[in-house]
């Protein structure tokens, strides 16, 4: 798999705050990341890390402060441009993998090249790899070891091979910003060992920025920076 | 339980208010639609009370008698009479009027209206009419106004026998009266005997008025009672007076002779019959008119020949003269010096005979001459010979009045000679069974019956032991009296010949089947939204029965609840389907006349079918409770469907448990084998016996869709299999051969003929043949589908609208539960509205024609068409036409038209001049149907309205009140829906007394239809001559046809509806459940926009397959049952098609705007 990376990229968050009604999430977070950086948010129950991943990824949208990638703040898209801004820049894996259950692993994966016609949503600014996007997914499928399973529907794997499934789906764009939400939260300790080196196996492959929110404060200590939430603030370690 | 329950029910109001309001349209539905059968069947029972007044009873006769007659208090006398009604000032016509003579005690039976004026008013010149509404607005007439009153004049002697009256002149009788009161159509103004529910038209007489324009002074052919005793044969003391006889009595012996000249068989059977057991010698004798006696080229015109019996010693013709016993014929001396003729010389005697088209034909016959006797004795004897009306009585041959033609030209002075001398004497004499060959016919075969005393009595006393004797042995029905129970007969047939009960129902079975639908997956729905809830209380040790009930009780109270608001709805319903009827569906009953009626009984039991469904569906929803295993349940798992089909076990556990069950499940299973083998060989031997190899072939292919089924079922009874063990499966397989051979065997041996009446008869049937062909392709459709949706093939490329068709497999249940109502419900539309008639009716006849009063003239002769009144131009114009005359006896409507229960169907004779045609050939009769008569209906009015079918045995009564049975056959969409057709030959042999045509088929050129027309009706005025378009009674028949396809296709439209409806709520459930992966695809860059689209078309999709899979299969039921589709209602059926998939396009868009309306992406949060 080339890695045709930008080694610019940027993602900048500045004062970001979150309000929930008269409750304050987050407060002032600002931080910094480049190509290649691995990041874990940690914290305690309801201290915003998803809230935050959201943000970062899209999903919601900031109270105050900024959210900039590439020099491109997302929430000044339009709906459609920001459609296809997330599908050609982000990547999600949840705690749930959330796949679709009436197609099969393969199809899964393929599922985000769906989003716009002609396969990649990334247009013609934006396409980095114009290569046969099923061929990548059979590619993806072989990082994460499921080749043998690619005609599966997802009821007959475990729960870790969905999890890996689900990464394979948020990389077939071949995104900037990788961001994981509780990934291994729902896996036993040897299946997280497997989905978390496989996360850091392909950010490395992939050269992208890999956000993870995560209790699990031993697969935290793998990330290269860590960014601990406490009553709306972080510190970036 | 009850209070968790209630508190359940509480909390989950919503959809269980959903589920109780669904409950309430299937209660309202079914319950309202038997709701409309109690009114359709109480309205007309209300319309035979109101018909019948207090009329319990009748004696009705086909001729008329004295009303001393019966011995019964309170009877009252009546005359009916069919005819025409002709308004002088707006001369407008009305055909098929009932004329009533009656006197006031008459509208007694109706105790609540005042008697209308029968009276003549002093300052009209004629006598008064009393009309009902109904009348009045045919003739547009007011009272005070003049109108001709047309009927059948009554006469003793047959129209046509040769001596009966059928000049136009004559036979009809014209009354001029004036309208003296206009009744309300209803009561009285309502009253007919026959049981229809359109208004009749009605004009009432004073009795004595009628009595004498008809010459029946102080006679009557009807009488009413409302006592409700019934009149008892034995009530009725007949004299030989009423049956038309009389007795002329001499000096040492009696004649018995009748008033229409001809004995009838009945009654000359009946008196030899009495002579014989009485030991009375008895002389019978036949006497006819000769036009001619020709021998030696020498002619008497018009002489009477006596048939007389030659075994009779004691009655000797002359001293020494006995009747030879051949073919010879002994002449009086008279004719036989104007002959020239003497012993030996051969004798040519020409008679009329009255024909087919009841014309006169010029019969001859050829006799030897035995002898020549004087005019002595028997010779001399007029008496012998009964009167000949308009003959008899004039003192010249030359001033002869009688109804066939006499050429006057031939009666020569010594003709008028021996008339003056000797009267109507005969000339000739034959044996008798020489007569009785010549010219015997329907109305009897003898003309006097002389009776002589009885051995050791005097003739007084031998005539009084006849009469006694002989009016003890004649039964009433025999001679034309018919005892009716008006009223129980009248409120049998309100029972209805179409049980709309039933009908509505049928029609309503869509919306009772969409609603039973959604009962079950609402509250699939809301146990699935409880899965954690179950999962809790199994965790805790509820045991599954338990949770199960608990579910079922809830159930339970919620359709307890919709059935009891379904109750006001079913009224509600009800009223709408009876406005419907009244309005927009007024076709299929004819006369807006229903009225709202209930029965508590059908309101219980729509109540209780449709909480057995309900609860049966949502049986089926709580099964699936334990399914899904305690975790599954815990972890919120709410699709109980992904875990329908039982895990499969490990081999350890299948072959303990195998094991275990082979020793009681092994002979069952053998057995179950033996059967299933025995039915099929049973099946194959009957196929192959029966229809050969096309049979056997067309049976393999049945079998093939069947095992397709079966194999399906059997995988779905994974675990009952998994107690078979090889050996098990081996010894099936053999008892099965077993028992596949032995069908064969049977089949092959008597034992098939049993099989043949029952089973292949049933699968025969249309319904059934329709029934397989549709379900195979239905299922050939569905199984496809469900190959697709279960299909996990990797694509070489994954396409957006693939992407979209798979996501039809999210839920296969659901998609696969949603494509079948679909279908199912297309597929039935189609293939009921198939049979739909848009088109014109075609026809190879012109018009339909109908008259009031027979006609004895032939409409195809110009002879005919002269005596009938045509002008000569109006007969040439005629000429170009060709009519084909039905004789017609009287009786119900046997058509869809008439909604009682045709219990005296009208019975029609067709002419034998046309027996040769294809349609009708049928109905020569064979020598293997000696002992019942060939009768054709139109097959629509056999199976639904008389619920025969082609085949089947219908039973009738003949003239003489015996049975007759009608073996019967079928014609398709035909002109005769109203009808059965006999053969003329038939008819005239079972209703002897019917006379004339009165029902036409006419063919005429297009061009000259409206000419044809008009002329008819003009001239056949007198007769009440009505004439209608062909396609216009076809097309009749048909809007009643049409109108039920119509109901069926718009109450089956709601049904799809209230289905699509389901539709677009399974697709809002699934968007609901599915939020999380809708929230994914978001996250990973799909617009919301796309996310709608993709959903909606998902749906349009399900809706899409579902509508082409049972389209095709409705044209293929279609085609199977027709054979074409050139008459397929493309139009009208592309409407509720496509209105149903606008519909369900509407409803799908709205739902999916709806469930993604809500934030999607706060569903992918971690916390």
């Amino acid at each position: 798999m080339k890695n045709t990376r930008d080694s610019t990229l940027l993602l900048k968050v500045s004062n970001l705050s979150k309000d929930f009604g008269k409750i304050r999430v987050l407060r002032d977070i600002s931080f910094t990341f480049s190509a290649g950086a691995s990041v874990a948010i940690t914290g305690p129950s309801g201290s915003g890390k998803s809230t935050l991943l959201h943000i970062i990824g899209t999903l919601e949208n900031p109270s105050g402060g900024r959210v900039e990638i590439n020099n491109t703040d997302p929430f000044t898209l339009s709906e459609p441009e920001l459609a296809r801004y997330r599908n050609a820049v982000l990547g999600f894996v949840f705690q749930e993998p959330h796949l679709l259950p009436q197609y099969s692993v393969l199809e899964n994966v393929l599922v985000p090249t769906l989003a716009f016609k002609g396969g990649q949503g990334r247009g013609s600014a934006l396409t980095k790899v114009q290569s046969d996007t099923t061929q990548r997914a059979h590619e993806l499928l072989k990082r994460v070891g499921l080749t043998h399973r690619s005609a599966h529907r997802p009821a007959e794997l475990s729960g870790g091979e969905r999890q890996r499934v689900a990464i394979a789906r948020a990389l077939i764009n071949q995104p900037d910003i990788l961001l994981c939400d509780e990934p291994t939260g729902n896996l036993d300790a040897a299946t997280t060992k497997t989905v978390a080196n496989l996360l850091f196996e392909l950010h490395r492959a992939e050269r992208n920025i890999l956000i993870v929110v995560t209790h699990n404060l031993m697969l935290a200590a793998r990330f290269e920076q860590h960014l601990q939430l406490a009553d709306g603030t972080c510190i970036v370690k | 339980m009850r209070r968790f329950s209630w508190n359940s029910l509480r909390h989950f109001w919503q959809i269980h208010l959903t589920v109780a309001l669904c409950t309430a349209v299937a209660t309202g539905v079914l319950a309202g639609a038997l709701i409309v059968g109690d009114s359709v069947r109480g309205s007309l029972r209300t319309l035979t009370l109101e018909r019948l007044g207090t009329i319990q009873h009748a004696l009705i006769a086909d001729h008329f008698f004295q009303r001393e007659l019966l011995k019964r208090q309170g009877m009252v006398p009546a005359i009916l009479l069919n005819g025409s009604v002709v308004a002088q000032q707006t001369e407008t016509r009305a055909s098929k009027v009932n004329i009533y003579g009656v006197d006031n005690a008459f509208f007694q039976f109706w105790p609540g209206d005042a008697a209308p004026n029968l009276n003549k008013a002093p300052s009209q010149p004629f006598a008064a009419i009393v009309i009902n509404e109904a009348l009045q607005s045919e003739l547009n007439v007011q009272i005070g106004d003049t109108v001709v009153v047309n009927m059948p004049q009554a006469a003793d002697i047959h129209p046509e026998f040769l001596l009966g009256e059928r000049d136009a002149a004559k036979a009809i009788q014209s009354l001029r009266l004036v309208v003296g009161d206009i009744i309300l159509s209803k009561n009285a103004g309502r009253f007919s005997l026959r049981a229809h529910q359109s208004l009749p038209l009605n004009a009432f007489i004073g009795l004595p008025v009628l009595q004498k324009a008809l010459g029946q002074v102080g006679k009557v052919n009807a009488l009413f009672s409302a006592d409700p005793k019934p009149i008892s044969p034995d009530n009725l003391q007949l004299t030989l007076g009423a049956l038309g006889l009389n007795i002329q009595e001499h000096e040492d012996y009696f004649d018995l002779q009748s008033q229409q000249y001809l004995i009838t068989s009945v009654l000359s059977d009946t008196a030899l019959t009495i002579a014989n057991e009485n030991q009375i010698p008895v002389f019978p004798t036949l006497t006819y008119l000769a036009n001619t006696i020709k021998a030696n080229d020498k002619t008497v015109p018009y002489s009477t020949i006596v048939g007389l019996p030659i075994d009779k010693p004691e009655f000797p013709l002359v001293s020494g003269f006995q009747i030879p016993p051949t073919d010879e014929i002994i002449l009086n001396t008279w004719a036989a010096a104007n002959l020239d003729a003497k012993v030996g010389d051969r004798v040519e005697i020409g008679y009329y005979s009255v024909g087919a088209g009841e014309a006169y034909t010029i019969e001859k016959a050829q006799f030897q001459l035995k002898g020549i006797i004087p005019i002595e004795g028997i010779a001399a004897d007029r008496d012998i010979i009964p009167e000949f009306p308009g003959i008899h009585d004039t003192a010249d041959m030359s001033k002869w009045d009688s109804p066939f033609p006499i050429d006057y030209t031939i009666i020569r002075e010594q003709d008028e000679a021996y008339w003056d001398e000797h009267g109507a004497t005969p000339k000739a004499f034959i044996p008798l069974e020489t007569g009785k060959r010549l010219w015997q016919n329907r109305f009897g075969d003898l003309t006097t019956i002389r009776m002589e005393a009885a051995p050791g009595t005097d003739i007084q006393a031998t005539r009084m032991l006849f009469e006694t004797e002989f009016l003890k042995k004649i039964q009433p029905e025999q001679v034309g009296f018919q005892f009716l129970s008006l009223r129980a007969d009248g409120l049998q047939a309100s029972t209805g010949a179409t049980d709309f009960s039933l009908l509505f129902s049928s029609l309503s079975i869509f919306i009772i089947l969409a609603v039973a639908w959604l009962v079950e997956m609402f509250f699939r729905i809301g146990v699935e939204q409880r899965s954690r809830e179950i999962g809790i209380l199994q965790a805790v040790g509820y045991p599954l029965g338990k949770i199960r009930r608990r579910f079922l009780y809830e159930g339970g109270i919620i359709a307890g609840i919709g059935t009891l608001l379904g109750c006001l709805l079913a009224l509600g319903y009800a009223q709408l389907m009876i406005f419907g009827l009244q309005t927009w569906w007024l076709p299929a009953i004819g006369t807006p006349f229903i009225e709202f009626h209930a029965s508590l009984w059908n309101l219980l039991i729509g109540i209780l079918v449709v909480f057995i469904v309900v609860m049966i569906s949502i049986h089926g929803a709580v099964v699936r409770v334990g399914r899904v295993p305690t975790a599954s349940l815990l972890a919120g798992e709410t699709d109980f469907d992904q875990h329908s089909k039982p895990k499969p076990e490990n081999d350890h556990n299948l072959t303990e448990r195998a094991t275990n069950a082979n020793v009681s499940r092994g002979w069952a299973t053998q057995i179950s084998g033996f059967v299933g083998g025995l039915i099929v060989g049973t099946m194959v031997g009957l196929a192959f016996f029966e229809n050969g190899w096309i049979g056997l072939i067309a049976f393999i292919v049945m079998g093939v869709l069947i095992s397709s089924a079966i194999r399906r079922a059997r995988r779905k009874a994974d675990d009952i299999l998994a107690n078979l063990t090889p050996q098990n499966i081996n010894l099936i397989h053999v008892f099965s051969a077993i028992g596949f051979v032995v069908g064969v065997v049977i089949a092959y041996f008597p034992f098939g003929a049993w099989i043949h009446d029952t089973v292949l008869t049933w699968i025969e049937h249309p319904i059934f043949e329709f029934l397989v062909s549709t379900f195979s392709i239905l299922g050939v459709g569905w199984l496809a589908f469900n190959k697709w949706l279960n299909s996990q093939q990797v694509p070489k490329r994954l396409s957006r609208t693939r992407f979209v068709l798979k996501n039809a497999a999210w839920q296969p249940g659901r998609s696969k539960t949603c494509v079948i109502t679909v279908s199912l419900a297309c597929c039935i539309i189609v293939a009921v509205g198939g049979n739909r008639h848009d088109a014109p009716p075609e026809t190879a006849y012109a018009f339909v024609a109908e008259s009031a009063l027979p006609l004895h003239h032939s409409l195809n002769t110009p002879d005919g068409r002269f005596e009938l009144g045509f002008s000569e131009l109006a007969s040439q114009l005629l000429s170009a036409s060709e009519v084909i005359p039905f004789r017609v006896l009287p009786g119900e409507d046997v058509s869809c038209l008439n909604l009682y229960q045709p219990q005296k169907p009208q019975i029609l004779g067709v002419s034998d001049a046309v027996l040769d045609r294809s349609v009708w050939r049928k109905l020569i009769p064979t020598q293997s149907h000696t002992d019942r008569v060939i009768a054709i209906g139109d097959e629509k009015s056999l199976r639904w309205i008389l619920h025969h079918d082609a085949d089947d045995e219908f039973i009738i009564q003949d003239e003489f009140g015996k049975p007759l049975h009608l073996h019967l056959h079928t014609l398709e969409n035909s002109l005769f829906q109203s009808q059965l057709i006999i053969s003329e030959e038939n008819f005239m042999k079972y209703f002897p007394s019917q006379s004339g045509y009165q029902y036409f088929l006419i063919t005429t050129p297009p061009e000259l239809m409206e000419e044809t027309e008009q002329t008819l009706e003009k001239t056949l005025g007198d007769y009440g001559f009505d004439v209608t378009l062909a396609s216009a009674r076809l097309a009749g028949y048909r809007a009643v046809e049409n109108t039920y396809i119509s109901t069926f296709q718009s109450l089956g439209g709601l049904g799809v509806l209230l289905g699509t409806f389901g539709l677009a709520l399974v697709l809002f459930r699934n968007i609901i459940e599915r939020r999380g992966e809708l929230a994914t695809l978001r996250a990973f860059g799909f617009r919301r926009h796309l996310l709608s689209r993709m959903l909606f078309l998902e749906n349009c999709f399900l809706l899409t397959v579902g509508m082409l899979i049972g389209i095709v299969a409705g044209l293929a039921a279609i085609l199977a049952s027709q054979g074409h589709l050139r008459t397929f209602p493309w139009v009208s059926l592309t409407i509720p098609l496509l209105s149903i998939f606008i519909f369900g396009i509407i409803a799908n868009a709205v739902a999916v705007v709806l469930a993604l309306r809500s934030p999607l992406l706060s569903t992918l949060k971690s916390e």
